[in-house]
């Protein structure tokens, strides 16, 4: 048996450790550990603060999913406060949420995940005459030619294509080679780049992506202009509860949304869509075309027992969340768990989310039994709490082996990670751009989705589309670490789609001559109740994503996130079992221990995003300490 | 007075690493694609063409450094904003101009190779690497509230620090402490200029930063073997030396009295001042006003939204919403004097670089006054 640690988990949002026990003959993992080794106690920064500036302060858990958790904030507030906002805001957050998924997947993709899959070393020996043709190939082979249901096409033709010329890739290829011959590897450093999982694809397909990353490394910026048009930069752009900021005219060149502006937005829409279907799509069904043959459908893990969705994209405005409207709205109806799919969407169990299961404590909460926290209530850590009355105290108990500053091996029977444990009727659940598949193709498939908007139909013909390309049923393909990446490539087109469909709603909205960006009716927080709570839910890039907020006197009594990768990331409960990576790194088998390449690729294809998901949560009447820092003596800490 | 064009000297027994233009050579570009490099750079550097002779040089001789970029207590959102630069683009700048050896959101390893290859790049490039740090600095517990490699944060960085050339403090975290040491500070959060003993630390400040300010930064270092000159905190005058209040757009609509008073009516429609909503433009030294973000198309006051004063120190506890005006300036009448009252309370502690500064911002305020006043027009610097 062998104990291996990879710290830090680099390619992902945060600080990441895992730990896995290897059976050295069989390449089984016999168990792992999952550990989020920062907190910076967010939430407790939100008690007293102006609910109207919420989003602000919490869109600061992440940079990457920028938007995601602002989003989620103004909903909460909104939910909280009874506000309706505007048909033009609901248009212009969906037009910007669908542009970070779109923008999120593809670095995800390319810079985050393809360095697991393709290796700069491997395309020195690639032909680049051989490479130009597969590349045409690829592109005439790996298509799913789908499209949402728009009338309002913008753009001649498709433009910035993948180059299929032997010269090009010989000069990716030269400064390649250049690069490893001077020994400065850069980033590229200090990889197994050596390991047999670089062999399964020939030489031409590491040449072609090592060209697509570099592009796309130049190109992603110009997905998210929407944010920046809309919210005046990227990362952290601007929101405001009951709307938006950015208000519409069509008679000032000074407004901040003009015709010009929405130009602007409009051909980042059209470019979103062109890089997921020429490069993205294509490249990710060549790469798991290749994983699929040679038998790679292990990483699955939780996936196969249970996943949650929150469902999303409000078609119109809603009245609230709590009241169960949001749900009733939604292009995307994945509010639900779907358990067992492994054995078949047909005979996969269906449970749907609905408005009154938000605020039962029996539904969702979350347990601390392995978490760097303790519970002051008398059923002790293991029993999950509701977000609404979330309590914690930190309670760092160091490591099993090594000193409290210095891990060796963390205490897989203790505490050993800053993630709580979400919890839905007491069981773990994977979220994710999967869920969202395996949710609306169960939905689909046992009739249970009357009356299938487009999106829903086009997930399920996306599905099936691979499932030709690949060759094997969704059921088999679909729970595991490929399907998982895979997931993500759809979910990317789609939204893609969506962009573009909101963005005609929006223009349409115009049309009538409505231009209200904001209701500004409850604004003054003398119109507010004096209590009030209130929940808002967003499938953000990596899964479901839901804000609690309390309100009292005009200030934020309590605020609390329950993150998508706090769900995949979380440490075990002794009832619930593992979580979705311990899972999934238990579901793989790894071929060299000391290079466990297949370990950080399967946790890798949840997009792991751990500032995200480790907070604080409050706790009325703790006390805090205050540290006084002396600046010239080296970081020693004073506690007064 | 001001710390200005401190030398990134190389050790003697270091090998000879590449210039810019070297590595243009290497990857086979043409002059012609280098010297286009190198225009592009002299605008994106805020310099006067008649500079391009100098960056052409400093290209052409000074070796690439080597970058070794670290995280705190962050939310990798100046990760990102550094790879949506446009000018460099984020490939040229991490294969060509910089050799980027550490970092954890775009370095291929992970783990203890990972480890080991820091730990050979500090050995090998001792004295002579860039530190780049993105994330504040948390030590209460002993640090264990950030950990990574198994290890407080607040150690490695210490340790990095010690064989830096320069240190740049990415955003508002690790300049200043950031959201997580907001109140109460659970984390015992702080910038990274107390931890890294006497080493001049370059803030970038913004949450996050613009991010041709971000490779701009690099860039000079890249090109001129010089850290930019910082004003007294420590910030690159060329992106930090206005006000966004001095640089807005809406500007003269304030000079005006044009105002938006709520959100989404008439004058927030035709985009006007943004001032009565909170706008914290005028007590902001920012780029937001001239670079913009990507590349001039917007900033958060051109798409409808009060500046937050994300550049500033401590600006998540102002004491007021961020749609109300900060309570201590009182009613527009007092507008001009909220720089610089803010410049004041900002360099409490730092008097010693402070001074000048205030002063000259002070100057700098009084001659807005009095163009204001329309009594006499006042030669820019």
């Amino acid at each position: 048996m062998k104990h291996i640690v990879v710290d830090p988990v680099t390619r992902i949002e945060g600080h990441l450790r895992v730990e896995a026990s290897i059976d050295e003959g069989s390449g089984k993992v016999q168990d792992s550990l999952s550990s989020g080794t920062a907190w910076r106690g967010l939430e407790l920064i939100m008690n007293d603060r102006d609910p109207r500036d919420a989003w602000a302060y919490i869109q600061r858990i992440c940079g990457v999913c920028t938007t995601a958790h602002a989003l989620a904030s103004v909903r909460a507030v909104e939910d909280a406060l009874g506000i309706k906002i505007p048909k033009n805001a609901n248009y212009i957050r969906n037009i910007m949420a669908a542009s970070l998924t779109v923008q999120d997947h593809i670095v995800h993709f390319y810079h985050l995940h393809a360095l697991d899959w393709v290796s700069p070393v491997a395309a020195l020996s690639a032909n680049p005459e051989a490479t130009a043709a597969l590349q045409n190939q690829v592109l005439a082979t790996y298509q799913v030619p789908l499209r949402g249901p728009v009338a309002l096409e913008t753009e001649a033709f498709a433009k910035e294509l993948p180059r299929a010329t032997p010269s090009y890739f010989k000069g990716i290829q030269d400064r390649v080679k250049k690069i490893v011959d001077s020994g400065q590897l850069g980033i590229f450093a200090a990889q197994w780049w050596d390991h047999p999982d670089y062999n399964l694809l020939p030489p031409e397909v590491h040449l072609m992506a090592v060209a697509h990353y570099v592009e796309m490394l130049d190109k992603q910026r110009e997905l998210v202009t929407p944010h920046v048009v809309f919210g005046g930069k990227n990362p952290h752009p601007h929101y405001l509860v009951g709307g938006m900021p950015c208000s519409i005219s069509q008679d000032d060149g000074n407004s901040p949304v003009n015709t010009a502006r929405l130009a602007i937005v409009d051909r980042a829409i059209n470019l979103g869509r062109t890089l997921v279907n020429q490069y993205y799509l294509p490249d990710l069904l060549a790469i798991g075309g290749i994983y699929a043959k040679a038998g790679r459908v292990d990483g699955g893990g939780l996936a196969k027992e249970r996943v949650l969705g929150f469902g999303q994209y409000p078609l119109d405005t809603y009245n609230t969340t709590s009241d169960g409207s949001f749900f009733s709205s939604l292009l995307i109806r994945c509010n639900g768990v779907v358990e067992n799919f492994a054995a078949g969407a047909d005979k996969a169990k269906f449970t749907e989310l609905k408005g009154e299961d938000l605020a039962n404590p029996d539904v969702f909460g979350e347990s601390v039994g392995h978490a760097w926290y303790e519970y002051e209530s008398r059923d002790g850590d293991d029993k999950a709490i509701h977000p609404y009355d979330g309590q914690t105290k930190p309670k760092y108990t160091g490591p099993k082996v090594g000193t409290p500053t210095d891990w060796k091996e963390l205490d897989e029977k203790g505490k050993y990670s800053w993630l709580k444990t979400p919890l839905w009727h007491g069981k773990m659940c994977e979220v994710g751009p999967l869920a969202r598949y395996i949710i609306i193709y169960t939905r689909a498939k046992q009739n249970l989705l009357p009356d299938m908007t487009w999106a829903e139909k086009m997930m399920v013909d996306q599905v099936d589309a691979v499932s030709r390309v690949l060759n094997i049923p969704p059921h088999v393909w679909l729970p595991t670490m490929l399907g998982r990446t895979a997931a993500r490539a759809l979910d990317c087109q789609l939204n893609a789609e969506i962009e573009r469909f909101f963005f005609e709603k929006l223009i349409n909205n115009l049309k009538t001559g409505d231009m209200q960006v904001a209701n500004m009716d409850k604004w003054e927080p003398s119109t507010w109740p004096k209590k009030a709570k209130g929940v808002g839910l967003y499938e953000a890039p990596r899964g479901a994503l839901s804000h609690w907020v309390n309100i009292e006197g005009g200030r934020v009594s309590n605020y609390q996130c329950i993150v998508p990768t706090t769900w995949n990331a979380c440490p075990r409960d002794d009832k619930a079992g593992h979580g979705a990576y311990e899972k999934a790194m238990i579901d793989t088998q790894v071929k060299i221990p000391e290079k466990p390449l297949e370990l950080v690729k399967v946790i890798r294809s949840f997009d792991p995003c751990m500032a995200c998901a480790t907070h604080l949560y409050n706790t009325k009447g703790e006390t805090i300490r205050i540290v006084t820092t002396d600046p010239y003596s080296g970081g020693q800490t004073v506690e007064a | 007075m001001f710390i200005s064009f401190v030398t990134i000297k190389g050790g003697k027994n270091v090998e000879k690493r590449e210039t810019m233009w070297e590595a243009y050579l290497r990857r086979g570009f043409s002059r012609r694609t280098f010297l286009k490099g190198c225009v592009a750079l002299t605008s994106l550097m805020g310099l006067s063409t008649d500079m391009l002779d100098k960056v052409v040089e400093a290209a052409e001789t000074k070796p690439l450094p080597v970058v070794i970029w670290m995280h705190g207590h962050e939310c990798t959102g100046c990760d990102e904003s550094f790879i949506r630069s446009a000018s460099p683009l984020a490939s040229d700048l991490v294969l060509t101009n910089i050799a980027l050896e550490y970092d954890h959101l775009l370095s291929a390893a992970c783990g203890e190779p990972f480890e080991q290859h820091l730990e050979e790049t500090v050995k090998k490039y001792y004295g002579q690497y860039i530190l780049a740090v993105e994330g504040a600095v948390s030590t209460t517990n002993n640090g264990t509230y950030c950990m990574s490699g198994g290890k407080p944060f607040v150690d490695n960085l210490q340790h990095v620090a010690k064989g830096a050339a320069a240190i740049i403090a990415y955003g508002s975290c690790a300049a200043y402490g950031g959201i997580q040491a907001a109140k109460p500070n659970p984390t015992g959060s702080a910038g990274i200029s107390h931890y890294v003993g006497t080493k001049q630390v370059i803030n970038v400040p913004g949450c996050p930063p613009i991010p041709e300010v971000m490779t701009g930064v690099v860039m000079h270092v890249a090109l001129f073997g010089k850290l930019p000159t910082l004003d007294s905190d420590g910030r690159p005058r060329q992106f930090y030396g206005n006000r966004i209040h001095d640089t807005c757009y809406r500007r003269p609509f304030f000079d005006a009295g044009m105002f938006a008073d709520h959100f989404d009516d008439a004058g927030a429609k035709a985009g006007w001042c943004l001032y009565k909503l909170g706008c914290r433009g005028p007590e902001t030294y920012n780029s937001c006003g001239n670079l913009r973000w990507w590349q001039g198309m917007s900033y958060p006051i051109q798409s409808g939204a009060p500046c937050i004063g994300c550049a500033n120190a401590n600006f998540w506890d102002s004491g007021a919403c961020f749609s109300e005006r900060l309570p201590k300036y009182g009613p527009l009448p007092d507008v001009d004097i909220i720089g610089a009252g803010l410049a004041a309370a900002s360099v409490v502690g730092v008097a010693a670089h402070g001074a000048l500064s205030v002063v000259q911002r002070h100057e700098r305020d009084k001659a807005e006054a009095k163009e204001n006043e329309g009594k006499e027009q006042v030669a820019g610097k």
